[in-house]
Formats: C-alpha cells, sequence, structure tokens
C-alpha cells in the first residue's frame, strides 16, 4: 500500500523534526543552569487487525513520544547537601573575616602596647609636663582605638543581620515559587514540555532554599516537592501547596532566632546556619572586647586610685565607661596621673605607682595579653574557617560538576544529533519522494 | 539512554575557577610584593600574626627603653659632672685650710683665704642645687623642689627624699636615676652627721675671726673636708659605674633591637626573590591555561561542521 510508505514518512518526518527541536532547545539552553536536558522518546506504530484467526499487520511508522527530562535525584541531592555545606562554611568565613579584619584594623592593640610605651616612658622623668601630656594623650588614644573597634565589629554584625534579613524574603520567596510549581504540577500531564519545564523550576527552588537552609525535600509521586528545614527542630517549610513563613528576630547582642510558621529553630545547614553562628560568635567577641575594655578601665583606675599625682592628692580616675562602646578619658588635667606612692609629697619624682600600673597592664591577665589572646583566638577561628570552606568548595564542586554530567547539555552530543537528526529527516523525506514515484508508476500505468 | 557527557556548562566553570584561583594567587603575591608583608590578615597565618604582635610590642618598649636608657647617660653625666667640679673645689679648699693652718700667716691673709673660702662655699651650695638638661635637680632624689636650702643664719639642709628611683632600662633592668644630695654631701665626722656645707661654713666663719685660735680651727677643718672629698670620691665612682652599666645596657639594647628586626623580617616581611619566582610561575600556568582554554575551546563538533 504505497499510502502506507506516505503515512510512515510522514510519521517519520514528524518524529526527527520534533527531535530537531528538542535539540535546537538543548543547544539554545546550553548556558542554562537550571536546564536539565531533554530527550525525546519514540515508539514504533504497528496496527494489526483480527479477522478471526486472521491477523493483518500494517506498518504505521513511529510515533513519537514522551519529552524526558535528564534526571538524577541522587546527584541533585548531593549537590543540594554540599552547597548548603559550602553556604554554611563560606557565610561564617565572610562574616568572621569581616570582624577579623575590622579588630586588627581599629589597633586596639597597638593603643594598648603605645599606651604602655607612654608610660614606660615617663618613668623616666615622670615630672616632665610633656611626658604626661602624652602619656594622658595615649591613654586617649587608646579609648578611641576601643571605640572604633567596637563601632567595627557592630557594623561587621550589621551587615550579617541585614544579610540575614534580606535572605529571608530570598527563602520566603523561594518558598512561595516552589509551592505555586507544586500547585501547578499536580495538573501538568507527563511527558509534556511544559511539565519538564515545571520540574526545572522546582529543582531550581530547591537548590535556591539549600543554599540558604539545609534541607531534606520529599518528592512525591506526582513530581511535587515538600520541603523539611533541617534543625532542631526539624520544620515543614512547604507541604504542597502551602508555605509556612519563615522570621527572624534579633536578640540584644546580636544573636539571629528563626521561627517557621510560628515554630522556633535552629537552622543545621546553609548560610543562615554559618550567618547564625557568626552572629553567635560575634555576640563573643564583643563580650571579649568590652571585658578588654574593663579591664584597661579597672586597672589603671584603681593604680591612679593607689598613688598621688604631681599635687601630692590621690589620682583621679583616668578612664570612665562600661564596655568597649563607653571607654572615654575623664582624667581632666596630666598633672592627675598619679606616678608616685600614696603619701608621697607633692612635685615627687617616684615612679613606684607608675611602675605598678605599667606591670599590671603587661601581666598576663592583663589586657594586653587579652588582646593578643582574643586576637589569636579569632585569626585561627578564620584561618580554620577559611580551610574549611577551601575543601567544601572542592566537594561542591565536584557535586556541581556531577550533577552537570548528569543532567547539562553536551555541546558535542547536540551537534551530532543535528547531523543525525537531520540526514534522517531527509531519509524520511526521500521515502515520501519513493512513495510518490511508485504512485505515479502505477497512475502512469497504460 | 544512559550516556557519559560531558557537558558544556561543567567544563566553563572548571577552566573558569582554576583560573579564578591562579588570578587571586596571583594578586596575593603581588599584594605581598608591593607591600613588603607576607601577612595581611592574621588569619593567613595566626601563629605568625601573634608572633609579629609580641615583636611589635618589645620592639615599641624597646624604643622606649633605649630613650629612656639615653637620658639616664646624660642625666649620670651630668651629676658626675657636677660631682668632680665639686670635689676640685673640695680639694681647693683643703689647699687654703692647710695654708690657713700656717702660722706666718697674718690675720689679713687669713682674711682674704675667709673670702676665698666663702666663694668656694657659694659655688658648692649652687653646684649642690645643679639641674639637668630637662631642669630637674640632680641631687633632690625623688623629689622635683632645690635639693638644699639655706636659712638667713646660712645652715643649710637637704630638702629631697634619700632615694632617687629607678629607670628601667631593659626587660627586668631597672637603673638609680642618680644620687641623692644626702649621699654626695653629707657624711658623718667622728659619729656626728655633718655635710661639705657645714664644714666649710665653719671654717670661714673661724678665719673670718670667729675662732680664737684659727690656726687650730683650720688644722681641725681638715679632717672635715678630707671625708667631704672622700664622700665624693665615693659618689664619682658611684656615678661612674652607673654610667658605665647605662653604656653596657644600651649596647644590649642595640643589639636586642637588631635581634627583634631580625625576628620581625623572617616572620613577616616577604621574601622578595621567592615571591617574584611563584609570580612569574602562576603567571607562566595562568597564561599556559588561558591559552589551552582557548584552543579546548574552540574543539567543538559545531566548529568541525561545515
Amino acid at each position: 500500500m504505497p499510502t502506507a510508505i506516505f503515512t510512515i514518512g510522514r510519521s517519520g518526518l514528524t518524529a526527527s523534526r520534533r527531535s530537531l527541536e528538542l535539540t535546537a532547545q538543548n543547544i539554545a539552553n546550553a548556558d542554562n543552569v537550571d536546564y536539565s536536558r531533554r530527550t525525546l522518546t519514540q515508539g514504533e506504530l504497528v496496527m494489526t487487525g483480527n479477522i478471526g484467526n486472521n491477523a493483518q499487520d500494517s506498518l504505521g511508522g513511529v510515533r513519537p513520544g514522551t519529552i524526558e527530562r535528564a534526571e538524577s535525584s541522587l546527584v541533585q541531592r548531593q549537590a543540594r547537601d554540599s552547597s548548603s555545606a559550602l553556604s554554611a562554611a563560606e557565610a561564617e568565613f565572610f562574616a568572621m573575616k569581616e570582624a577579623e579584619s575590622a579588630l586588627e584594623a581599629s589597633g586596639v592593640f597597638t593603643g594598648l602596647v603605645d599606651f604602655e610605651a607612654a608610660l614606660t616612658r615617663l618613668q623616666n622623668n615622670p615630672t616632665e609636663p610633656a611626658l604626661r601630656l602624652s602619656a594622658l594623650e595615649s591613654a586617649r588614644k587608646m579609648a578611641g582605638n576601643f571605640r572604633i573597634a567596637n563601632g567595627t565589629l557592630a557594623n561587621a554584625r550589621n551587615l550579617v543581620q541585614a544579610e540575614v534579613s534580606a535572605k529571608t524574603l530570598t527563602v520566603n520567596e523561594l518558598a512561595g515559587e516552589l509551592a505555586k510549581v507544586n500547585a501547578d504540577l499536580v495538573g501538568s500531564r507527563e511527558g509534556t514540555a511544559g511539565r519538564a519545564a515545571l520540574l526545572d523550576a522546582r529543582d531550581k527552588a530547591l537548590r535556591g532554599l539549600a543554599k540558604e537552609f539545609g534541607i531534606s525535600p520529599t518528592i512525591n509521586a506526582n513530581g511535587t516537592a515538600d520541603v523539611m528545614l533541617n534543625g532542631t527542630p526539624p520544620v515543614a517549610l512547604v507541604t504542597g501547596a502551602t508555605t509556612s513563613p519563615l522570621a527572624t528576630s534579633f536578640a540584644a547582642d546580636g544573636t539571629v532566632t528563626f521561627t517557621v510558621g510560628g515554630t522556633p529553630t535552629v537552622p543545621a545547614g546553609g548560610a543562615m546556619a554559618g550567618r547564625a553562628s557568626a552572629l553567635a560568635e560575634m555576640a563573643g567577641l564583643q563580650t571579649g572586647l568590652d571585658a578588654l575594655a574593663v579591664s584597661a578601665i579597672n586597672i589603671t583606675n584603681a593604680a591612679q586610685a593607689n598613688g598621688v599625682g604631681l599635687d601630692g592628692n590621690p589620682g583621679p580616675p583616668i578612664f570612665a565607661g562600661t564596655g568597649a562602646g563607653s571607654i572615654n578619658v575623664v582624667l581632666a588635667s596630666a598633672d592627675g596621673l598619679a606616678t608616685a606612692a600614696a603619701g608621697s609629697p607633692a612635685g615627687s619624682r617616684d615612679t613606684a605607682n607608675l611602675a605598678a600600673l605599667i606591670s599590671a597592664l603587661g601581666d598576663a591577665s592583663g589586657p594586653v595579653s587579652g588582646t593578643d589572646s582574643l586576637l589569636l583566638g579569632l585569626s585561627s577561628r578564620v584561618s580554620a574557617l577559611e580551610t574549611r570552606s577551601e575543601g567544601l568548595s572542592v566537594v561542591a564542586a565536584s557535586a556541581e560538576a556531577e550533577l552537570l554530567r548528569e543532567t547539562g547539555v553536551d555541546l558535542d552530543t547536540e551537534a551530532a544529533n543535528l547531523v543525525r537528526l537531520q540526514q534522517a529527516f531527509e531519509a524520511n523525506s526521500r521515502v515520501i519522494q519513493v512513495a510518490a514515484e511508485l504512485f505515479d508508476t502505477i497512475l502512469g500505468l497504460r | 539512554m544512559p550516556s557519559i557527557t560531558n557537558s558544556a556548562g561543567s567544563f566553563f566553570n572548571r577552566s573558569l575557577a582554576q583560573m579564578a584561583d591562579l588570578r587571586s594567587g596571583i594578586e596575593r603575591t603581588r599584594t605581598q610584593i608591593a607591600t613588603g608583608r607576607k601577612i595581611e590578615r592574621g588569619s593567613q597565618d595566626p601563629a605568625a600574626a601573634a608572633q609579629l604582635r609580641s615583636v611589635a610590642r618589645r620592639e615599641a618598649l624597646a624604643q622606649v627603653e633605649g630613650d629612656n636608657a639615653a637620658r639616664l647617660g646624660q642625666d649620670l653625666a651630668a651629676a658626675a659632672d657636677e660631682v668632680e667640679a665639686v670635689s676640685n673645689l673640695l680639694q681647693r679648699a683643703r689647699e687654703l685650710a692647710v695654708q690657713a693652718a700656717s702660722t706666718p700667716l697674718g690675720p689679713d691673709g687669713r682674711r682674704a683665704i675667709a673670702f676665698e673660702l666663702e666663694q668656694l662655699g657659694q659655688e658648692l651650695f649652687t653646684r649642690s642645687n645643679a639641674v639637668s638638661l630637662t631642669g630637674e635637680p640632680l641631687f633632690a632624689g625623688q623629689s622635683s623642689g632645690t635639693a638644699f636650702t639655706r636659712d638667713a643664719a646660712g645652715n643649710v639642709t637637704y630638702a629631697g627624699t634619700p632615694e632617687s628611683g629607678a629607670v628601667p632600662v631593659a626587660p627586668g633592668t631597672a637603673i638609680e636615676r642618680g644620687l641623692p644630695g644626702s649621699e654626695v654631701f653629707q657624711f658623718d665626722l667622728g659619729g656626728t652627721p655633718t655635710s661639705a656645707f657645714a664644714v666649710l661654713g665653719a671654717l670661714t666663719t673661724a678665719l673670718q675671726g670667729g675662732a680664737g685660735d684659727p690656726v687650730a680651727a683650720a688644722n681641725a677643718s681638715l679632717a672635715g673636708l678630707d671625708a667631704a672629698l672622700d664622700t665624693t670620691g665615693r659618689a664619682t665612682t658611684i656615678l661612674g659605674t652607673r654610667m658605665a652599666w647605662v653604656e653596657q645596657v644600651e649596647t644590649q639594647q642595640a643589639e636586642r633591637r637588631v635581634a627583634l628586626a631580625e625576628r620581625r623580617s623572617r616572620v613577616g616581611d616577604t621574601d622578595i626573590a621567592d615571591a617574584i619566582v611563584r609570580l612569574q610561575q602562576s603567571m607562566t600556568a595562568l597564561e599556559a591555561s588561558q591559552s589551552a582554554f582557548a584552543r579546548v575551546s574552540s574543539l567543538t563538533l559545531f566548529d568541525a561542521l561545515r
């Protein structure tokens, strides 16, 4: 039957044309990270008629099947989990690096050492007005450096907090998107391009969420995804088409608490967990910095009270304040620096009390070595975080490469497909041409 | 259809990451060369950063201790100069006393001697209240007022403190600032505390006619003058020893400063030769990687199909 050849050729043309379209689509999306490679399934079309025991087959060509999307839930999950871990480490690393530069660059340590040096110089000649003034001014500088450190640390904290607030919006947006995709997926037909696009959108939303939080998604049979946030306790963020809103609030010390749909939770992965632990560490740093300022204030003021100034009266306090943010110099005149031991007459060149102050400042429990160990602890922590995020970035990159290998577009394959499908298209048109010639031959019988 | 694919996106990502790594390495090395410092942030090497901090603190304190030692040296030298002048002065006074004790000298001669002795007494008093380059009294101990005061009757009393205080010049080393006037001008004579001023004053008064037997008085004053000379001699020795000590400490300080600088340089400074070689190496690698990328990325089937 020549008409059957026409139909077969036409079906072949349709199938190869649709495959070509998909190849073109794949090539067009080669640079789209959220796109998963598509292929067209095909099935042979054979029509069989039965009359009694007589069965007659009629070949019908090929039936273009469904659009299949390269999918690998395991690799997707690996990529998500490794990106959660990397984001957590990186967020914490960047935040702490900020805090480190804040504390190092503010010169708390240099200020303390300069104060110590100015006091040591004053020992040379405790009654010289220039030396007294320079000691007082270096005290002022030290207090100023403490305040700068306090300000820059607060600045670093504010940056992290602003990021937490901004990313909370992103997470809620992504959760809303996922819920919408879930709702659409329920109604979508298997094997359509529309469904494949929805699944792409679903995976994109999951990847976006995984960056911010560690998540345990459940992929249901109909393709919808329910998302639990990992944490203590784990909480549901998206269930079907409904979402629980994420909210964040900041305590007075700057630490953050998360609630999902009203349930408080402590996240266990993702950038948010990294930021939360960075904020907790910054609160610790703030406590440490305040303690150092208070120790500098107390040691200096106690030494002042133990000795007498140039006028022979007990030294008034040099510093006032309750922490790094409020430390300031209240001593009005450099003559009030209590260099001499108690009981010394006015104008005494005794330096016993000054020596006591210097040794208290430089003592192992004093602010100088306290600052040193605070900075050492912080920089060791940042260095460890850097190493960790470097290691995790290798893991995440290889998981990403694995994912792209499974789902990404290989241009060489697509180029080969183009050639193959073009040839198939040409061959099918040739079949139609042959069928037409056959028909013409029959029609031409005289 | 299971297939092994080499995703185009994956290839570009990988190449990009590798080149970015190389580029950031080059950037870091370049910064190290430009700033001369190996460590920009403490976290790049926490232990070295902590060492650098302690070296910086020691350097700052060593600088101040060096200044302190230099000024202490000056003060001690000034005190030593004064004490030497006092020694000479007392020597002259003793010569005069010996002259006065010789009988041929008449009352006029003794009065002339008394006149000179009075001048010497004035000079002694002035020298006892000498000040350092910065205007601080040299012999007042820890007091910033004048060392000796003289009342209307001409009696000189010590107004300073019995100790002069010490200046720290090195970790754990403090050197006494000078000598209190009580140790330079005051001494015991036959169990009675007296001073160079009192001895000189008594002799002057005796020679001016205040004593019935000026010759005996002059003879008697010799013991006092000898004791005063002994005291100033001792003071010269002490000051000289301390000056030598300060000099020794200054030498040590200079050595320690060099050691500290060396240590800082070893821990924190960029090894330029090393950094430049590394820079060259990274740049070669980056160039190679870029040209390899350009060649590999053009190797697609699309280019081959015409």
